[in-house]
């Protein structure tokens, strides 16, 4: 999309709004009174004293954007107008705060670049857009997918792409929706963590992590291809309380990260070499017999074969010259953190984004695991957890409409938020690989995809080898999107629906990383014409009926509130130690969980006991023990690495202007050495290209990368193009099929070179 | 001592989030381009790594303030309880005097009103038994606030590399400098 076709839009979608503009707004809506804006006047401290409580309505929110946090949140509304917003005091993890993206939220909902009604757009991509109603929109819909009904004699042919935009519970009505239709196709799997979710899953039986904030009884604390104070700046705190406490912190990642910079000791690994290391650190251990015997032979199997393993194949030598890390330095963190009780490792989503990741995490588990580490508060090999994820998932099971037919004999779709079990049918949905989205649209055929309905997600800024998305976008019949922005995915759909903000809407949050939940209420009504995912639902199954009476099962009324409502059970008061979901609104709940998971040592995996020797893992195609599994052979000069920003979550929150006024566009990162063998001097234009694509963007050079690579973050800018997906394919990783339904994504076995332009 | 608030920066903690600097913008929607606390990164020759050692600055409520002494209106006033430094912009004229001598950029022109502006240490919320919204925000304790007739930190320092020394308006900010791990990088 040009610059003019971008104003198009903009002027077709409302023209920008100042702050000013938004009050005079406010004003005429009756909504106005007092704006935070208004403490910039000259009040005397008597008079212009501002009450924060019992002037403002309090609500309660959370943020749903798939961080490690899920910060707990506070609203202040006034006169139907949010004001502003703080972190839920009551969360001890997020003690009142939020982060760069989270305090972002108050003006989100009130951006001028929302989306604001249903648009249709005349010819894909040509951003020429018309404002339709509802009604048009859901009738325009609705007879595309009787029409590929009665041609398919299936629904196979619409298929749902769904992922992390929202982990709002009620959310699950988009997949709910699909499934009231019949049975349908779904891009199924997850991009970040598969390969470490089953490699967790073979040691011990399901991923489980202590609580962050047990974090501070650590006495060692090895922070593995995770970047806290950028990802997850709330467990921060722990690590630093730790560290006042005398715990050392030892940060390993291909990047000096900002966690890096706040470490007692930063490694530098190659990329992908984190087994190796982990490898070598354990033959250590084992030579020294600073293993915890008791433990091993207590609690897991298999570990006689690891460390025959271990001593035929391995040594700190071979470790050294694979990772980069001198031989002297792996000797004494081994034997720092062997010593060290107890110790804990934070593995984080990077080091697993490889050809070799899952067999990667499984080496650090068993390091964990061989010093005795795993079931211990202070302890563990910290991944991620869902056990405080059982709701009912009631969005999400609806019935099938009469004699719905869909795909024969296949396997039904999984996802790692999929929760609604195995079932047994003649029939099944159609599973498409998720990360193979542009290769799925392109080749599935019998039926083809043709209609793609979007939620949650930024297919264009966030799924891989995106010229060749932009190829398979061509294919659908009908693209929909339900979105709150022009996204790069939204310019290229046929149809976009405008949905809620979580001011706007009901549901729960609950987080992958802490042990709190959170609801979250409406607080303000829908700005504009704004629908939640649940309210899209039942007003597509309205239209549906209407056309041809029992093709859709979904309600054709709902009420966001009650759905919500409807999605807890018994097991999550109990848990959470509440009696209604009613008392969340006095303020997030933490689960009644021990602090250290494993505490029972009563192991998930099938001889109930910690595997280092993992049959089903053999089964499953890999190898039985955790071996060292080779790296992806480079087939660019340069490894890229396209990590997160602190200013956005994938290509969330990036595009905000208040986020604009600190983070106005991309960077790429080199090292002097790389830029000086090309040419290439601080601030110039680059760029970054290989067999994939290219992308252009300024440079800076800084030596917190490795000389042999080129960074640059996940973003979407609204009025920049920039897109680090054009230079990055969709090579599989080697675990994540087993839980998630298909592997992730080697995200970081990237290559590429750079030039000056 | 009267009681001076002050804003204390542990550098040692500062991750350079920006969270401090975003919830200012969220309590007080300022005009677009306009910032009351912004995050400074450190330059290579105070803290050797590109983006990785922060200063998180906003007004400094000096005890001697240069703005409130320029103003020919006296739109600012010292406050005695807690030495905040407030400016009234509803007497503010937008001549631009207090933008142009603070030597820490902390008043700044709001082109819709035409009026100056900057940090108002919060005082409603102070009043009000709040923490300032940037102090309450910070994740890791790096954004304090401290009263300098009681505070005796012996790491703290005034004057810190890259932060300009203006002794006659004594700054009500104190600082605790970045540090580095130890640092094994791979050879090539
Ligand atoms: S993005 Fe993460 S840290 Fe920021 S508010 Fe949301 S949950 Fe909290
Ligand atoms: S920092 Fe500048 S604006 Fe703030 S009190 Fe001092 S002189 Fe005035
Ligand atoms: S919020 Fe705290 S850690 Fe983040 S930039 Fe501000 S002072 Fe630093």
């Amino acid at each position: 999309m040009d610059k003019r076709d971008a104003e198009s839009v903009k002027q077709a979608i409302g023209c920008p709004m100042s702050r000013r503009k938004f009050l005079r707004c406010l004003a005429a809506a009756g909504a106005l009174a007092a704006m935070p804006g208004g403490l910039l006047r000259s009040f005397d401290a008597k008079a212009g004293k501002i009450i924060y409580e019992g002037d403002y309505e309090i609500y309660r929110n959370a943020c749903p954007r798939n961080c490690y946090d899920t910060c707990s949140i506070k609203s202040y509304v006034k006169d139907g107008v949010l004001q502003f917003i703080e972190g839920a005091k009551e969360s001890t993890f997020t003690d009142g705060g939020l982060c760069v993206k989270g305090y972002a939220y108050t003006r989100r909902p009130y951006s001028p670049d929302r989306i604001k009604y249903p648009m249709i757009q005349d010819g894909r991509g040509s951003g020429n857009w018309r404002r339709i109603s509802w009604d048009e929109a859901m009738d325009m819909i609705a007879k595309k997918l009787v029409e590929i009904n009665d041609k398919d004699d299936s629904m196979l042919g619409l298929g749902l792409t769904k992922y992390s935009g929202n982990f709002g519970i009620t959310n699950y009505a988009v997949e709910g929706m699909m499934t009231s239709l019949g049975y349908t196709t779904r891009l199924v799997g997850t991009p970040c963590w598969p390969a470490g979710i089953d490699a967790q899953n073979y040691d011990l039986g399901d991923m489980w992590c202590n609580d962050p904030e047990d974090m501070v009884n650590s006495r060692y604390i090895i922070l593995w291809g995770a970047n806290p104070a950028w990802n997850s700046v709330h467990t921060m705190k722990y690590i630093y309380a730790a560290q006042d406490r005398g715990a050392k912190v030892v940060c390993i990642d291909p990047v000096f990260t900002q966690t890096a910079a706040k470490a007692d000791v930063y490694w530098q690994v190659d990329t992908s070499m984190d087994g190796a290391l982990a490898l070598g650190m354990a033959r250590h251990i084992l030579d020294k017999g600073l293993f915890d015997k008791a433990w091993v032979e207590e609690n897991s199997v298999g570990f006689n074969e690891f460390a025959d393993y271990l001593r035929n194949e391995i040594t700190v030598q071979w470790a050294s010259e694979k990772s980069g890390i001198p031989q002297q330095q792996i000797v004494e963190v081994a034997e720092e953190f062997a010593a060290a009780k107890p110790a804990t490792i934070w593995i984080g989503y990077g080091l697993q984004r490889h050809v070799n990741g899952g067999a990667t995490v499984r080496s650090i588990d068993a390091l964990a695991a061989m010093t005795g580490n795993v079931g211990k508060t202070g302890g563990g090999a910290r991944y991620g957890h869902m056990r405080t994820w059982g709701f009912n998932y009631h969005a999400l099971l609806q019935k099938r409409p009469e004699g719905a037919k869909g795909f024969l004999g296949g396997k039904g779709p999984k996802g790692d938020f999929d929760f609604s079990g195995d079932e047994e049918a003649e029939y099944t949905d159609r599973a498409l690989n998720i990360n193979k989205t542009a290769e799925m649209l392109l080749t599935a055929d019998d039926p083809p995809i043709r209609v793609l309905w979007i939620s949650c997600k930024n297919v264009l800024s966030q799924d891989f080898d995106r010229p060749r998305m932009l190829e398979a976008f061509k294919k659908p019949e009908l693209i929909v999107s339900v979105e709150q922005f022009f996204t790069q995915t939204v310019e290229l759909s046929d149809i976009v629906l405008p949905v809620t903000t979580l001011f706007e809407e009901s549901t729960i949050n609950a987080s992958y990383w802490h042990y709190w939940l959170s609801v979250n209420e409406q607080g303000i009504k829908p700005m504009y014409e704004a629908k939640s995912n649940t309210e899209i639902a039942a007003a597509l199954s309205a239209r549906m009926n209407k056309l041809k009476p029992g093709s859709c099962t979904f309600p054709t009324e709902v009420d966001t509130r009650q759905w919500m409502i409807k999605e807890f059970n018994q097991d999550i008061y109990d848990l959470f130690g509440i009696d209604s979901w009613q008392d969340l609104k006095k303020g997030p709940a933490k689960a009644k969980m021990h602090p250290a998971s494993w505490h029972d040592l009563e192991f998930g995996t099938p001889s109930k006991k910690y595997e280092f020797r993992s049959d089903l893992c053999a089964q499953h195609g890999h190898q039985a023990l955790p071996k060292f599994k080779a790296a992806r052979k480079p087939y660019d000069k340069l490894r890229l690495l396209t990590p997160h920003t602190k200013f956005g979550i994938h290509s969330q929150f990036i595009n905000i202007d208040w986020m604009e006024e600190f983070n106005k566009k991309p960077y790429c990162y080199l090292h002097p050495t790389a830029a000086s063998e090309r040419g290439i001097t601080d601030g110039d234009q680059v760029r970054v290209f290989n067999k994939v694509g290219e992308v252009e963007l300024e440079v800076k050079l800084t030596q917190n990368v490795p000389a042999d690579v080129v960074m640059m973050y996940e973003a979407w800018f609204r009025n920049n193009a920039y897109n680090c997906q054009n230079v990055v394919d969709d090579t599989s990783s080697d675990m994540g099929k087993y839980k998630t339904g298909a592997p992730g994504v080697a995200i970081h076995d990237q290559f590429a070179d750079v030039e000056k332009v | 001592m009267k009681k001076q608030l002050a804003f204390y920066i542990d550098a040692k903690r500062c991750i350079g989030c920006f969270t401090c600097a975003m919830a200012c913008k969220n309590q007080y929607h300022q005009e677009s381009g306009v910032i009351w606390r912004d995050v400074y990164e450190l330059k290579e020759e105070i803290y050797p790594h590109r983006e990785r050692a922060f200063y998180s600055l906003a007004c400094n409520h000096c005890e001697n303030p240069t703005c409130l002494n320029v103003c020919p209106v006296v739109a600012y006033y010292k406050r005695e309880a807690d030495g905040v430094v407030v400016h009234e912009q509803d007497k503010c004229i937008g001549c631009g005097n207090c933008i142009r001598s603070c030597p820490y950029g902390a008043p700044r022109y709001n082109p819709v009103l035409k009026r100056a502006e900057k940090c108002s240490f919060c005082w409603q919320r102070l009043d009000d038994d709040r923490k300032p919204a940037c102090v309450l925000s910070c994740p890791t304790e790096a954004l304090q606030i401290v009263d300098l007739a009681e505070f005796d930190e012996a790491n703290a320092v005034q004057y810190p590399a890259g932060f300009p020394r203006y002794p006659s308006l004594n700054p009500s900010v104190r600082f605790r400098l970045p540090a580095m791990p130890k640092m094994i990088r791979r050879k090539l």
